[in-house]
């Protein structure tokens, strides 16, 4: 089946020019708002931020753990085609891994705007702490990120032969170097490829649950200082909240680009098992946030109740109520529980943007109100909102990350030129 | 101040310039009869020192001062005066020709030069240079004498130069009780400098560490802002340098700031640290290298604060923290301070 080129249709991009236009405007704006408050940001320094002593991580923390999330699911979902060998997955493994690489990149930004010396974002690769969670941490995602793009590598790498094989002069070129020159198509080379894939799935798998994930996890939970994350079950819940956000980013990005690059109907089987996936993502995570939360109160530990009385009753509690609670649990879950409405693609996609913007909530939950509470009576509370200049840079780290996803998408083969199952 | 002035200000005396002068004149010590003390030749000295007059009005040169009397006072300090460096010969700031600095039978080099080559010779600086000391050092706080007058967080703003928002002692005041069996306590809370502290624990490029001496260091140079270890302070003893002056306040407030850690960084710049990085309280290492106490044990009104080596049995604060009164804050976090507290 792999020399008859001629069979392969590749036609990357969107179907519908108009709606690229109107895309790239959208991202561009993104971007140039994200530009600008950089810029203040660079020049302002740290002061154009909400932060202060007492709430010294904010918006950018939180987004840069969700981003983390949102890689280690996204990759989490690709091992089920590349590692476990799920029938009827394949045709996600590279826009999961794809999706996954991005999240790892936008995150890394995030990570390095919050820096207070944003020019010293490398000492940590030149000093360690063997203590530091956070040490261990920027070296973890670097391993992890090299683990994605090895993976996306063996993944697509046939078909990047194949294309170089059909095209001619630069695009010829530059689809021979993303092979890294591997151009044979042959039968061996594609079983070659899916036995390193794998090989790196298997060292991937245990990087991105126990060190990237759980392991940023584990940066928030061996602060003592802080009970309501010093437990033990945090480091688990953020695994699962990863699986639930990384899987609805999946559904989304399979679905849209089925329609809108591949003018393509959407697998309805492939859909509902996704959906399944994450109807028992959303079960398991609201249940163990629920333990959490009980464990907390009957500490009767004064910093547990009084921070967990933060976040439902507090200034904040409409991010508690309506978008962790709301988007990222009910509303999915009521989407969800309808076998038709699993299999049409639009309500999916409905579902899947409620997880990913809802699990954006249980991360500022993590992050902030833990912060509130003084570490010491007699010490002053804490307060935070983000300002204009964190949320315009945030925007602006977001579109880049949406850039980066579209020309990657415009290029390259996410689609299996087979059409699906190996 | 005008002299001539006729309506004085009531309760200042009226005085004119010349009576300031003879009261200057009165205080005046006799030059002779302070010379007749020391060993050296009183004649000579009183004609340096009035010659020296002549050179500081411009009556008479450098150069011919110090051809004057190079050789008499080579032949009366002898070699103490060959090893001394002359004041008027630095390589910044000259104020006699080369080849009159050359002639001369003292020392040559300037002032600079001479004292780090001496201070090498002597080995005066300490082996493990910042902290390196054999104490121990431990703060005990007294809080039946503390009256929460915050001096010496005043005392610790003005010492160590901190911008607004960064206040490495705060005191922190406690109400317990119901009205009318309500007390009231006033704690004061540096850096505890932890035996066990969770921010060198945490710190991912190891730039806040423990030194010799016991009290936890951050290196400005290295620390990259973060922030972790201000989550990791159980005693939010730590403080974000956000960047921001007391320029409304104080004229050229930056110009000034405090060698921390024995480093003297010169004045406070945009993007230069510790601008971005964490703060917090270093003991005042730089005083303690002096030999001095910290600026809030010196300035606390009610004598509340000691300072000393805990690792000295003898020592007060060694002492005091043995007593029964003594306790550390959150001491079920094991993180071992070095600050106790007397109940």
């Amino acid at each position: 089946m792999s020399t008859q080129s001629s069979r392969f249709e590749f036609d990357p991009g969107f179907e519908d020019d108009r709606l690229r236009v109107a895309w790239y405007a959208v991202v561009g704006v993104l971007v140039a708002v994200g530009a600008y408050a950089t810029y203040l940001r660079i020049t302002g320094g740290m002061a154009t931020t909400n932060l202060t002593s007492i709430v010294p991580w904010g918006a950018w923390v939180a987004f840069y753990i969700y981003f983390v999330g949102l890689s280690a699911g996204a990759f989490l979902v690709s091992t089920m085609a590349n590692v476990f060998e799920v029938e009827g997955m394949h045709r996600i493994d590279r826009d999961a891994l794809f999706a996954a690489i991005i999240s790892m990149a936008v995150a890394l930004l995030f990570v390095w705007i919050d820096l207070g010396r944003m020019d010293r974002m490398y000492f940590p690769f030149i000093w360690r702490q063997l203590t530091s969670a956070l040490s261990w941490e920027v070296h973890a995602y670097v391993a992890y990120i090299g683990i994605l793009v090895t993976e996306l590598y063996f993944s697509m790498r046939i078909d990047l032969a194949r294309i170089a094989e059909r095209t001619s002069g630069l695009r010829q070129t530059f689809y021979t170097a993303l092979a890294l020159g591997r151009l044979d198509t042959s039968e061996g080379s594609r079983s070659f490829d899916q036995r390193w894939l794998k090989r790196a799935g298997i060292v991937g798998i245990p990087l991105a649950i126990f060190m990237v994930h759980g392991g940023t996890g584990v940066l928030f939970a061996v602060s003592k200082a802080r009970p309501y994350w010093n437990s033990g079950l945090f480091p688990v819940i953020f695994v699962i909240s990863a699986l639930l956000s990384g899987t609805a980013l999946v559904m989304v990005v399979y679905v849209l680009r089925t329609r809108l690059f591949d003018g393509d109907s959407v697998d309805p089987d492939l859909l509902d098992r996704l959906a399944q996936l994450l109807i028992g993502f959303i079960i398991v995570d609201a249940a163990l946030t629920a333990i959490e939360t009980f464990i907390a109160i009957a500490s009767v530990h004064p910093h547990e109740i009084e921070t967990w009385q933060v976040i439902m009753y507090g200034p904040m509690s409409w991010s508690f109520w309506w978008f962790m609670v709301g988007f990222s649990w009910v509303f999915p879950m009521v989407l969800l529980t309808k076998k038709a409405w699993r299999r049409t693609p639009s309500v999916m996609v409905l579902a899947g943007l409620s997880v990913v913007i809802g699990i954006i909530a249980v991360r500022f939950n993590i992050v902030v109100p833990a912060q509130i509470m003084p570490v010491m009576e007699g010490l002053p509370h804490g307060a935070y909102f983000p300002t204009l200049v964190e949320w315009g840079t945030s925007i602006g780290m977001i579109g880049v990350g949406l850039l980066l996803y579209t020309l990657g998408a415009e290029t390259l083969p996410l689609t299996p030129l087979t059409g699906g199952d190996h | 101040m005008s002299t001539t002035d006729d309506d004085t200000l009531p309760g200042i005396p009226n005085v004119g310039k010349a009576d300031l002068d003879a009261m200057v004149e009165n205080e005046r010590p006799d030059p002779r009869e302070e010379l007749a003390d020391v060993e050296a030749d009183t004649d000579l000295g009183v004609a340096m020192a009035e010659d020296a007059q002549r050179v500081a009005r411009g009556e008479l040169t450098g150069d011919q001062y110090w051809e004057k009397y190079d050789e008499a006072a080579a032949d009366e300090f002898g070699e103490a005066y060959q090893e001394t460096p002359n004041p008027a010969v630095d390589a910044g700031d000259q104020t006699v020709s080369t080849g009159t600095a050359e002639s001369l039978s003292c020392a040559v080099g300037s002032m600079d030069t001479v004292a780090a080559e001496s201070a090498q010779v002597e080995g005066e600086e300490p082996d493990g240079g910042i902290g390196a000391g054999d104490e121990k050092w431990g703060m005990v706080i007294d809080l039946q004498k503390c009256v929460g007058c915050d001096s010496c967080t005043v005392a610790c703003k003005s010492e160590n130069r901190t911008p607004p928002g960064v206040s490495y002692n705060v005191v922190m005041e406690e109400e317990h009780g119901e009205f009318p069996n309500v007390t009231r306590t006033n704690v004061p809370r540096p850096c505890m400098q932890c035996d066990n502290p969770p921010c060198v624990q945490v710190c991912p490029v190891s730039a806040t560490y423990k030194m010799d001496d016991g009290v936890v260091n951050i290196d400005y140079d290295r620390c990259i802002g973060c922030r972790y270890c201000i989550i990791a302070c159980p005693y939010g003893a730590r403080y974000f340098d956000f960047g921001e002056n007391y320029d409304d306040e104080v004229d050229e407030a930056g110009e000034l700031t405090s060698p921390e850690y024995g480093v003297d960084r010169g004045p406070r710049e945009e993007g230069k640290s510790p601008i971005g990085n964490v703060r917090k309280c270093s003991f005042c290492t730089h005083r303690l290298e002096r030999g001095e106490e910290p600026a809030c044990v010196e300035t606390c009104v009610g004598d509340a604060r000691n300072m000393g080596d805990l690792e000295n049995p003898d020592s007060d604060v060694a002492q005091m923290a043995d007593s029964s009164r003594a306790f550390q804050l959150k001491e079920d976090e094991g993180t071992d301070p070095n600050v106790y507290y007397l109940k």
